[in-house]
Order: structure tokens, then C-alpha cells, then sequence
């Protein structure tokens, strides 16, 4: 992949972050009406509309969380700072705000079944990163040798 | 349990300076400093190879086995 193409796939990732971030803001500011508009629309009981909040502002801080993260990661990417400790360190706070996300929607899903997916996503999600991360710390070892090889 | 670089022991037998050795063996002086601190994990044999051509020696003149 040239640099230019680099930088372009860099570049919609970074836009596609901000999107997130625009959508999760949109999220936490409007959330008590959009549970409340949900909760009628499905015909829940009353009480599940708490639920719902309290699931929306527990995920929420994870979100951001993840979503920092991804932005901090894209930026080392584009100033060519990939294996560095950073990233691994990163990489963590995603794959634990994904874990904290799943255990949050597996609690979810006592009241609305439907978060069950969202917490088996959450979770694969997190088995990826964590993968990931421990690729990116092999790799840094084995650069690490590398330099230091004379 | 280590191996040890005695460089800085050839390089005063044969009154050779840090920077002329480099030049001569072809790697940088920050290189050089790395493998005479021992901060150096390999070493390649054309390096070794040079190291012992420019110094006269043998492998076993620059590197020591030191157990614990």
C-alpha cells in the first residue's frame, strides 16, 4: 500500500471515529427520549425505561473510552508510531471498555433480551483486540531484538 | 549468566579508538557503544567477522561466557 493510500484509509477511519463520536454524543444527550420513544414503541412496562437509562450511561463512559482510543491509535498510526508501547497500552483500555460494555449488556439482557447480542459482540470484539494487542507486543519484542542486533 | 563483550579490552591492546573501529568495521559508533556496554542481544557473524579482522583476534578474544 502506497503512502498516499495509507493516509487516505487513515484519514476515513479518523472521519468515521468523529461519526461515532457525533452518534454516541447524540446518544447521551438525547438518550432519556430515545429510551422513553423505544420503551412505547415496543410496548415495555414502565419501569424498563430506568432500566434502559441506567444500561445507556453505564455503556457510555466504555464508549468513549474505546472511541479515544481508536482516535489515539489512528493518530500514532498517521506519524508512523506502530509498535510502540503506546499502542499496546491503547489497545487495553479498547479491549476493557469492550469487556466492560459486555458485561454491562449481559446484565442488560435480564430485562431486554436483545442486549445478549450486544453483549457477544462486545465480548468478540474485546477476544480481537486482546489478539491484537498481543501480536503488536511480539512485534515490539522482536524489533526491540532487532535494533539491538549489531 | 551471561556473555560478555570484552571490546574495550582489544581495542586498548591494539590502541585502536572507538571511532576508528567503527569506520573500519563499517557500523555506526552508537552501534559500537551498544555492543562495548553490552546492551547488544545479537551479534552478526559478518560483524563478528569484521570485529576480529580489524582487531586481529578471535571470536573467543571479544566474547566471554560468564556463569553466575
Amino acid at each position: 500500500m502506497n503512502q498516499r493510500n495509507k493516509n487516505n484509509s487513515i484519514f476515513l477511519s479518523q472521519i468515521c471515529v468523529i461519526l461515532f463520536a457525533l452518534l454516541l454524543l447524540t446518544l447521551d444527550i438525547g438518550g432519556w427520549w430515545m429510551a422513553k420513544w423505544f420503551v412505547t414503541l415496543r410496548g415495555m412496562p414502565a419501569q424498563t425505561h430506568r432500566y434502559l437509562l441506567c444500561s445507556l450511561y453505564a455503556c457510555s463512559p466504555a464508549a468513549w473510552a474505546a472511541l479515544w482510543g481508536l482516535w489515539r491509535l489512528l493518530c500514532n498510526l498517521k506519524d508512523n508510531r506502530v509498535f510502540e508501547e503506546e499502542n499496546v497500552r491503547i489497545m487495553r483500555i479498547i479491549s476493557d471498555a469492550c469487556v466492560a460494555a459486555a458485561v454491562i449488556s449481559l446484565v442488560s439482557s435480564s430485562y431486554y433480551l436483545a442486549f445478549l447480542v450486544l453483549a457477544l459482540c462486545s465480548a468478540f470484539m474485546a477476544l480481537i483486540v486482546r489478539i491484537v494487542r498481543s501480536v503488536f507486543r511480539q512485534a515490539i519484542e522482536m524489533r526491540s531484538e532487532l535494533d539491538l542486533t549489531i | 549468566m551471561e556473555i560478555r563483550v570484552n571490546l574495550d579490552v582489544m581495542m586498548a591492546r591494539r590502541k585502536i579508538s572507538g571511532g576508528e573501529l567503527a569506520e573500519r568495521v563499517g557500523i555506526t559508533p552508537a552501534n559500537l557503544s551498544i555492543l562495548k556496554t553490552g546492551k547488544a542481544k545479537a551479534i552478526r557473524f559478518s560483524t563478528l567477522m569484521a570485529l576480529c579482522h580489524a582487531l586481529e583476534c578471535q571470536p573467543g578474544d571479544l566474547l566471554e561466557f560468564v556463569e553466575d
